[in-house]
Order: C-alpha cells, then sequence, then structure tokens
C-alpha cells in the first residue's frame, strides 16, 4: 500500500536563509555610521532652508563646536600635539591658520578655498560661538556655512 | 574484484543544517532593527563672515556709479534663558530710534523681511529693465550674548527663507565686533 512511506517531508530553508541574509546586509548598510569629521556630541538645531553641501565643494573642514564654545577635533583633525579640544578662539584662530598655511602651500593660492562648515551644538550662546566665526575671518577663510538639521516644517 | 568494490561504494549525500544558520540570521536580523536608528539629514546654511576690524587698506574700491546695496539691520535682545526676548528692525543709516519693533515672534520677523526682499526684487528688476545692476540686499543680525544657537538659527533660516543670500550675524555689543 502507498500510503506507508517513510520519505521525510522537509520545507526548503534556503531561500529563507538568502532573504534574512539580505535583509541582515541592508540593515548592516544603513546602520548609523559616524561621519569621520562629525561630532554626535552635538546637537544640532533645526532649519527649513538648510540645504545639501555642494558636491562640487572640494575641501570641507567641519568644526564641531560645543555648548561651552570648545571647538572638538576628530581623530584625523588632530595636530602632532594629539590635542582634542580647542578650548578658546585663540587656539581655534592658531589652528586654522596653520591649516590655511599648509592648504595654501599645496594649492599655490593666496586664501584658503576650503569651506569652513560650523556645527555648532544649539545650546551654544552667541558669546560663544562668535569668536569661532571671528577667528574663520582671521584665518582668511571666506566661506563658511552653518550646520542644522533638514526639517521640513511639518510634525 | 577489488574494483568491483569500488563500484558498489554509496554516494554519500552532504547534509548542511541550515536551521541553526537561519536562527543565528534572525538574531542577527532582529539585532539590526532594534538597533536602526536612521541619521537625521544635515544641510547647511550660508552666512557672511563679519566684516574686517578696522585698519589697513580697502581692496574694494567701490565706483561713484555703482549702486549701493540695501542693508537692514535686524537687533535681537535675548532673555535669560537665551531664548529671544525683543527684536528690532531698521534700514542702516537711520536712527536707531526709529526701529520698528517686531516682538519675540520669529513669524513676525519673518513676514516683514519677506515683503521687505519683494520690495527689493521689484527695484532689482526695474534697474536690470533699464540697464543699471542693482546689488542684492543685506541683512545684518545684531545678536545679544545670551541668544542661543537653536535661536540663531532661526534667524538665519528665516533670512534665508525670505530670499537674503546675504545675511551677517554680528554682536550687539560694538566693542565685540
Amino acid at each position: 500500500m502507498s500510503h506507508g512511506s517513510t520519505d521525510r517531508c522537509e520545507p526548503n530553508l534556503t531561500p529563507l536563509l538568502d532573504l534574512v541574509l539580505q535583509l541582515v546586509m541592508f540593515f548592516m548598510l544603513c546602520a548609523n555610521f559616524v561621519m569621520e569629521q562629525t561630532s554626535v556630541e552635538i546637537k544640532l538645531p533645526e532649519a527649513i532652508a538648510a540645504k545639501a553641501l555642494d558636491k562640487s565643494t572640494d575641501e570641507v573642514l567641519f568644526l564641531n563646536v560645543n555648548a561651552k564654545g570648545q571647538v572638538l577635533l576628530s581623530a584625523n583633525q588632530r595636530e602632532d600635539d594629539n590635542t582634542d579640544t580647542l578650548d578658546n578662539p585663540v587656539q581655534v584662530e592658531n589652528y586654522l591658520k596653520r591649516r590655511a598655511a599648509v592648504e595654501t602651500r599645496v594649492t599655490g593660492k593666496d586664501k584658503p578655498q576650503a569651506t569652513i562648515v560650523l556645527r555648532i551644538d544649539k545650546e551654544t550662546p552667541f558669546e560663544y560661538s562668535y569668536p569661532i566665526m571671528k577667528a574663520c575671518r582671521q584665518a582668511n577663510y571666506s566661506n563658511v556655512q552653518l550646520r542644522a538639521i533638514r526639517y521640513s516644517g511639518v510634525e | 574484484m577489488a574494483r568491483r568494490q569500488r563500484m558498489k561504494t554509496e554516494e554519500v549525500e552532504p547534509d548542511l543544517p541550515i536551521i541553526p544558520m537561519l536562527d543565528m540570521s534572525f538574531q542577527l536580523l532582529a539585532f539590526f532593527i532594534i538597533t536602526f536608528h536612521p541619521a537625521p539629514t544635515e544641510g547647511q546654511i550660508a552666512m557672511q563672515l563679519p566684516p574686517a576690524e578696522q585698519g589697513g587698506p580697502s581692496t574694494n574700491i567701490p565706483s561713484i556709479t555703482d549702486e549701493k546695496p540695501k542693508k537692514y539691520i535686524v537687533e535681537v535682545t535675548a532673555t535669560e534663558g537665551g531664548a529671544i526676548a525683543r527684536m528690532t528692525f531698521r534700514e542702516d543709516g537711520s536712527a536707531e530710534e526709529g526701529s520698528e519693533d517686531l516682538g519675540a515672534d520669529v513669524k513676525t520677523y519673518l513676514t516683514k523681511i519677506k515683503s521687505l526682499y519683494e520690495t527689493e526684487l521689484k527695484r532689482i528688476e526695474a534697474g536690470k529693465a533699464s540697464g543699471r545692476e542693482v546689488p542684492p540686499p543685506k541683512l545684518t543680525l545684531k545678536i545679544g550674548d545670551r541668544l542661543l544657537q537653536a535661536y540663531v538659527m532661526q534667524l538665519f533660516d528665516a533670512g534665508v527663507q525670505a530670499g537674503f543670500s546675504d545675511i551677517a550675524p554680528i554682536p550687539t555689543d560694538p566693542r565685540k565686533q
């Protein structure tokens, strides 16, 4: 009799495994990787008119300014002394002047062409953020932008 | 004889256990789903740096025929907590006593500068029609020391929304400029 067969009936799990691995890959790639020059400690303000960074911009220098007015340097922004924080505007100005000197030596231009993106914490009072802007000017940088979270205006 | 035995060897079907791998994949998937937090999209607002300190020769010598850009000044005072306390508006060159009070609401400020920019746009277009080049207007924000960046950004944001492309922040205290 045929109903006495002992053949095992197993579901084919291979396509399911493929699908799950693809989903895992997706989430791994979308994981919130921290950008090299930006700091997660900085809580940015929101702005409707903020635009994405122009792709044609060659060199961008991110300056992360915390609520105390200190500039936090990322690993690749640090200099030989390995200082990770610039505590006052004089230090910021000297740091920017050194970077500008290196850049002008390389490019052969009389002014640094890099764009400075100021990532200023939303809790920073203007008396702390203004000296940083002033330091950019003293170091001869002319293209300075303020970073914000792009906000659609709809809650 | 030995050849015949070799021919008889049964083919072994490799059994790859997929279920533990699937379990592990589900665990990884659950981990990534739980920790998934898309990064907020960041953007920039261009700003003009504060003007250079006095002294030294100016490299930009304006021509007599050049039309000067209109400059508007919005003075913003801050509360103890760093919020906007009061905003006043005036055109550069006019007396401070004649400043227009805009209150503390950014919407009032936005409406005001929007209508101003529209008027300026008409002037620019009229200039173009008559062959004159009229430079775009400038907006200067005189900001109180305590004002927090969140509010500074609101003022910049409203300025850009109104149409201004030249927005410069300076402190209210002239000694700090």
